[in-house]
């Protein structure tokens, strides 16, 4: 099997009036593991099914291996798409559920059935041919929606949210499995979610969506360490955000009027002196004591601990600053008055604009 | 039982048993016990009973005038004795003759003509083939009315298929009746098209044919072909269809291998009540053939019951329809892999 590349050249998708993807440009490289991550209704599944032949994009070209897809169906595609509730045929075998495609194909019985076994032992089903998709468990129906889809041979395998009916163990191993399967058959993978930890733990890239708009296309590091807008800084990890004023730009460097006092921050894209901005430091970055860039007195109003780390729930000036910190002795009895610290490289002044969570 | 009276207390739990007991009873046991029992036995009327009654009377009233012009008194109490003997004897025969004893056996069953016989194959075949045709006719509609949805569906459900039915079975029946009479409206607009001579008698017999039956009875039980299948359609999860479609499989394909599979107990459902409704059917064959196109058996049940007066052979009659389509409801059930859990869904 060998993975192709996908390209969205200025497609846009339109539902009677409303615009469920702006127009956008994307380029997904072949072998990649691409997730597109978002909210409901941002716009990931459309793109999705554009991909897959299920939407026609009302403008742009959807190109597969460099070749224009309009007019091919889901069937003529050399894509495969895993359904979010996986959709298994219930009546049919597990064997015959992987060998379906193939029996589309006009393969004959014995040799489909003998691939089926293959796919199934690839993902670790080897014994379960003879069963119903209803006497498996989460995981296993998992694995067997992918051994169907990866029976047809596609070059592009399409994910919508296939993990999402799982609970948190099993998603986690799932996770890994994925990755591991990707690697092994190598084709290009298209995952979406509004889960940023999935994202985050299998992708080689990362497309952060928001109102069927493209935010950000980065690595996973990236994306986390260097967020390019409000929303993807706010959707993907924790932050704590600060409104102020801008007062001063200088070589990248921000300083910003705050009702916590000024804070020295490094610029991501601002607008003019005296421009509304946010100010965003993740809970992992700000330390206990003052620091030479920046520190904000804060009483201690709540202690959360969460094992390995503990977030220690801080107010000043109206506003909750949430701090996660290592866990040890020093954790244990923490005065009620602390002194908030964090670097300039990690407050990053964003100019005003629409966040994650409200 | 003893959940029932859990759940609902020993009063209430007895009372919704015997109100279960008592549907049984007044629904199945009684009237299908009174049509079995009625079939298995018959009247023993011989014909020769009325001449051999007649011939007793005239053979008293020779020994009466015998007996009048008798003089010697002991010849004469020798007559009174025969006359009286004779006298017992037809009055043994005159209570045969108006309650002749019942004989039970199987002899109602067996002694069905040969004509009635084939024409209760041909009933079932009729059956059969209605039921086919109206399978292949209501299956892409329950597919559409499953798949179709908000407020489009509603309006094709309703206006193609629910207000027919607020519509009286004769009237309907009736209505295609005009439609396929000798001058009805399709013979009417081939005459207007100058294709058929009505003048000259030159119409299209159409309901000189069993096949316009076939037409009224599925116009009249698609509702019953519908349904069961739309109920069980609308349950199949449409990401099935596109996954199929996905994997590459054509959509003739699809139906056969995703969409049919999963419609199996509706289209069971469907078959078992249009065949039952057709093999019993009675208006229809009647309305549309009016004799002309050849009976159907509930015709001639009918006919036994109402015409000869014979309702013991009416009832055998009844009772083999009965055992064919219970037979059928078998067969289809084994056929289709469905269970009666399946079916009550």
């Amino acid at each position: 099997m060998r993975g192709k590349d996908v390209r969205l050249d200025q497609v846009s998708i339109r539902f009677g009036d409303s615009v469920a993807v702006q127009p956008l440009n994307l380029t997904i490289e072949a072998g990649e593991f691409f997730s597109i991550l978002g909210p409901s209704g941002c716009g990931k599944t459309t793109i999705l099914r554009t991909v897959s032949g299920f939407i026609e994009p009302t403008i742009g070209r959807v190109l597969i291996g460099g070749e224009d897809m309009a007019g091919k169906g889901p069937n003529e595609r050399p894509t495969a798409l895993i359904f979010q509730n996986l959709a298994l045929f219930p009546l049919m075998s597990v064997a015959e559920n992987v060998a379906f495609g193939l029996e589309a194909r006009g393969v004959a019985k014995a040799e489909r059935l003998k691939r089926a076994q293959e796919l199934l032992e690839l993902v670790a089903l080897g014994g379960y041919g003879d069963k119903k998709p209803a006497d498996l468990s989460g995981g296993q129906r998992q694995r067997v929606a992918i051994a169907r889809a990866l029976a047809v041979e596609p070059s592009v395998l399409l994910l919508d949210e296939p993990l999402s009916a799982l609970d948190l163990k099993l998603r986690q191993h799932m996770r890994a499995e994925l990755r591991a399967i990707q690697k092994r058959v190598g084709i290009t993978f298209i995952y979406i979610t509004h889960d940023q930890g999935e994202a985050l733990a299998m992708s080689d890239r990362v497309a952060v969506m928001s109102r069927g708009r493209l935010e950000q296309v980065a690595a996973p590091d990236t994306l986390y360490a260097e967020p390019a807008t409000p929303f993807v800084a706010t959707f993907v990890g924790e932050q704590n955000v600060i409104r102020g004023t801008l007062r001063r730009i200088s070589n990248g460097a921000a300083s910003v009027d705050t009702p916590l006092g000024p804070i020295e921050g490094c610029e991501v894209g601002t607008p003019g002196i005296g421009a509304p901005v946010l100010v965003m430091v993740r809970p992992e970055r700000m330390t206990l004591g003052a620091t030479r860039d920046n520190s904000i007195p804060v009483t201690l109003k709540a202690r959360h601990l969460e094992g390995p780390s503990v977030n220690l729930e801080c107010v000043t000036g109206g506003q909750t600053l949430t701090v996660t910190l290592a866990n040890g002795p020093a954790m244990r009895d923490l005065p009620a008055d602390l002194v908030l610290g964090f670097g300039r490289e990690d407050a990053r002044v964003y100019a005003e604009g629409a966040l994650a969570h409200g | 039982m003893a959940s029932l009276f859990r759940a609902y207390g020993r009063g209430l739990g007895v009372l919704l048993l015997a109100i279960a007991a008592l549907w049984i009873l007044a629904l199945i046991v009684v009237p299908l016990g009174a049509m079995i029992e009625q079939s298995l036995w018959w009247k023993d009327s011989r014909g020769d009973i009325t001449l051999q009654i007649d011939r007793l009377y005239n053979e008293m009233a020779t020994l009466q005038l015998d007996a009048a012009g008798e003089t010697d008194a002991g010849r004469k109490a020798g007559f009174e004795a025969q006359i009286a003997q004779k006298q017992a004897e037809a009055t043994a025969l005159e209570a045969q003759e108006t309650n002749p004893p019942k004989t039970y056996g199987l002899a109602n069953f067996t002694r069905m003509s040969g004509l009635h016989f084939y024409i209760f194959i041909r009933t079932i075949i009729y059956a059969l083939m209605v039921t086919g045709l109206a399978l292949v006719v209501c299956y892409p509609m329950a597919y559409a009315v499953a798949l179709a949805s908000g407020p489009r569906k509603a309006v094709v459900l309703t206006v193609a298929l629910i207000v027919p039915y607020a519509i009286n079975e004769l009237l309907r029946v009736y209505a295609w009746l005009m439609i396929l009479d000798y001058r009805g409206v399709i013979n009417g607009i081939l005459a207007w098209l100058g294709m058929v001579d009505l003048d000259n008698r030159g119409w299209i017999p159409f309901l000189e044919n069993p096949s316009a039956v076939f037409l009224a009875m599925i116009y009249t039980y698609v509702l019953f072909m519908v349904f069961p299948m739309v109920n069980t359609l609308e349950t199949l999860d449409r990401n099935q269809i596109e996954a199929a479609r996905d994997l590459g499989a054509s959509s003739f394909r699809i139906h056969r291998r995703v969409i049919i599979p999963h419609a199996k107990p509706g289209i069971a459902v469907g078959c078992i009540m249009t065949f039952m409704l057709s093999a019993g059917s009675y208006s229809v064959p009647a309305i549309m053939t009016r004799g002309q196109g050849g009976d159907w058996f509930s015709q001639l049940v009918y006919r036994q019951f109402y015409e000869s007066n014979n309702w013991n052979m009416g009832s055998a009659y009844a009772v083999s329809l009965l055992v064919v389509c219970t037979a059928f409801i078998l067969i289809m059930m084994r056929l289709f892999g469905v269970g009666l859990r399946d079916i009550a869904k």
